[in-house]
């Protein structure tokens, strides 16, 4: 009889002791998560002397790598020791992780990030970035492709710096199935189970709109919901046969699938000498990958020099040889043509306006939330 | 008994409960706490006693939600159905192999979940050995393992299957053989002597096996995303897209309420069917 007593007693001490911890936090606690730490307060990154320790996250094989890479020269040239983190696989997951520190005006330790045109923007809108100053940035705004100067996102380049670009097309398996180049022939039945396609909204939805001739940056809310409910369709009847990320790389080496909606740099990763990245019939999606600075960034001033150093030409250019994509700084084409590099002459990699003539930017829905909404339940089907 | 000797259990029951204030009632009042606010990420998220996240959370969700049981339900049954017949051989057949197929078993954990379910999708692609003869056998529809139902619950059961077999060889282990040779001297079959003595004794092993595979594999996201196609997400892959890709932190708190209550409430009934004894193993310590 004691014994039960004595365990009740204790009970009943470990749930006062809950309920009294739950209470004196939820006391400290704010009313409100999210929303924006700083708005109204944007700060403007630092220059100043460049010395200490820098971090950058990045998307995995995103540089010139080893002994003598961008990294390494970097180094070299400032004595700045530099943590490069290979950490960002989805803009989403990569935000998702980071919102909770961003909100508190920390950056986990990082002084950049390298994230595309939609992402830098909701970051700066939701006071996650700090401004950037073009005096402290010569080499970049002398070096910059005139096309990349104003984008929608970022008219003034007030917070982002391109890194790389690339295009949204069709990744083809040309053994298996030659005749595929619009993004219709993917819904084939031929193809059943062997296509796959990218879980993010923005780009998977807008290259359905386009081969279906409709101009992603002037869809109505219905032409998305059109295009989402085409492809939930297929989902359901087992043509489509994942979404993803980075995975159709692997899918199409493992000759798991015979197409992929896919971006125009990854050859090097994408291991079937099959492959081949076609623009679709229709058109592309194009963007920009950006560097920005987020509020806590500890070292400020090795991130602005990071930023202008990896715009000298011939850096940008060794990047360009190793990433493939498509580089802002406007002297690489000429540089790789004087190394005798065959990407000199890729589309891909230096595409001409005729190429790309019927590409859009990436674009996002006016009313995202249910645009989003609908195409997350497609995902997770 | 003096006041010292009265405070002893408080002070051996302090740092497990420190810890379980720490690490599992704070979180779940922060948790409660989103569930309960509403508004947006641009907005911020306000405490407002927002009750409709949880009729949110499960509308349009069945699906997800009947599948996580078809899929964590059926992987638990085969993986009951493959770690007895093994337990009860590493227990009384190996003889001096006992303890390297104990290691055999455990050896999976030495490479990480995550690779281990990668490595599956290097064995089953497509044009592989293994589908090419599962299709000549007619078992590989379409022509493929991967991203279907059969690759998720496969991927399900390998991962959790030593979850099973290690309570189930604790258990067996403990058995008094003398019980069953006592049964068998008093003329039961083999037959018998297992449905009417080993069974029951290792009911408390059974329980544990159950429990310690089905819940986690109920909630798992990671073989579904990496194993399953189209239309096989189970109620964990919601649930990140609703914190990763939706940020809709308030309905993804109460969706992972409400599936930690559904999960809790089977459990309590499953105890109550397979006997508390047979849980907390009363009975055999107290037969020994």
């Amino acid at each position: 009889m004691q014994r039960r007593e004595q365990r009740k007693s204790a009970g009943t001490a470990a749930a006062i002791a809950a309920v009294v911890l739950a209470i004196g936090i939820a006391a400290c606690g704010g009313d409100t998560v999210g929303g924006g730490a700083n708005e109204g307060e944007v700060t403007t990154a630092k220059a100043g002397p460049v010395t200490g320790k820098l971090t950058i996250s990045n998307w995995p094989g995103y540089i010139a790598p080893g002994p003598n890479g961008t990294v390494a020269q970097f180094e070299d040239s400032t004595g700045v020791s530099v943590d490069y983190i290979e950490d960002i696989n989805e803009n989403d997951a990569f935000f998702g992780k980071m919102q909770p520190l961003l909100e508190q005006g920390q950056s986990g330790g990082r002084d950049i990030f390298v994230v595309t045109d939609y992402m830098a923007k909701q970051m700066y809108d939701l006071g996650y970035l700090q401004e950037i100053d073009h005096a402290d940035l010569p080499t970049v705004f002398k070096n910059l492709l005139p096309s990349l100067q104003h984008p929608e996102v970022d008219p003034e380049r007030k917070f982002s710096v391109p890194w790389q670009g690339g295009m949204t097309g069709i990744w083809v398996d040309t053994s298996k199935a030659p005749e595929i180049h619009s993004v219709n022939d993917l819904f084939d039945p031929k193809y059943k189970g062997k296509v796959t396609m990218l879980a993010e909204l923005r780009e998977t939805v807008p290259l359905v709109m386009l081969a279906e001739g409709v101009d992603p940056a002037t869809a109505s809310t219905d032409e998305w919901l059109h295009a989402i409910q085409r492809l939930k369709d297929a989902a359901g009847s087992g043509q489509i046969r994942r979404f993803g990320g980075n995975e159709y790389t692997e899918d199409l080496t493992a000759g798991n699938i015979v197409a992929a909606i896919g971006w125009s740099g990854d050859a090097s990763l994408i291991e079937n000498p099959n492959a081949e990245w076609r623009m679709p019939t229709q058109g592309c999606t194009r963007w920009s990958e950006n560097m920005v600075i987020p509020v806590g960034a500890p070292n400020t001033a090795a991130a602005l020099a990071f930023m202008d150093f990896v715009y000298q030409p011939k850096v940008a250019a060794d990047i360009t040889e190793y990433v493939e994509y498509i580089s802002p700084v406007k002297q690489v084409k000429g540089l790789l043509e004087k190394r005798g590099s065959e990407l000199a002459e890729s589309p891909i990699v230096f595409p001409t306006e005729e190429f790309t003539r019927n590409c859009t930017g990436q674009n996002t829905p006016k009313d995202l939330e249910e645009v989003n909404e609908a195409w997350q339940e497609v995902i997770t089907g | 008994m003096n006041l010292r000797q009265r405070l002893v259990p408080y002070w051996l029951l302090g740092p497990g409960l420190l810890w379980l204030i720490i690490f599992f009632v704070v979180p779940m009042y922060f948790m409660g706490e989103m569930a309960l606010r509403s508004g947006t990420l641009e907005t911020g998220f306000t405490f407002d006693w927002a009750w409709s996240n949880f009729g949110d959370a499960l509308s349009g969700r069945g699906e997800q939600i009947t599948r996580s049981f078809f899929y964590a339900g059926t992987a638990t049954l085969l993986a009951l159905l493959i770690a007895y017949p093994l337990a009860y051989a590493i227990a009384f057949r190996a003889g001096r192999f006992k303890l390297l197929l104990l290691f055999a078993v455990i050896a999976p954990f030495f490479t990480t979940y995550l690779i281990r379910t990668i490595a599956w999708k290097t064995i089953l692609f497509d044009d592989g050995t293994v589908v090419n003869v599962l299709q000549a056998l007619g078992l590989a529809e379409n022509g493929r393992i991967l991203a279907t139902s059969f690759s998720v619950i496969a991927g399900l059961t390998y991962n959790f299957l030593p979850f099973m077999i290690l309570p189930l060889y604790a258990n067996l282990e403990r058995l008094d053989v003398r019980l069953i040779e006592a049964a068998k001297d008093l003329y039961s079959s083999s037959r018998q002597a297992f449905l009417k003595v080993t069974l029951p004794l290792t009911m408390p092993g059974i329980v544990a096996g159950v429990l310690l595979t089905f819940i986690p594999a109920f909630g798992d996201y990671i073989n579904a995303y990496i194993l399953g196609g189209t239309q096989n997400a189970m109620i964990g892959n919601v649930i990140q897209n609703l914190y990763l890709s939706q940020r809709d932190y308030p309905e993804a708190a109460a969706l992972s309420f409400l599936m930690m209550a559904l999960i809790l409430a089977i459990v309590l009934l499953y105890i109550r069917f397979a006997g508390t004894e047979a849980f907390i193993g009363e009975e055999v310590e107290e037969g020994r």
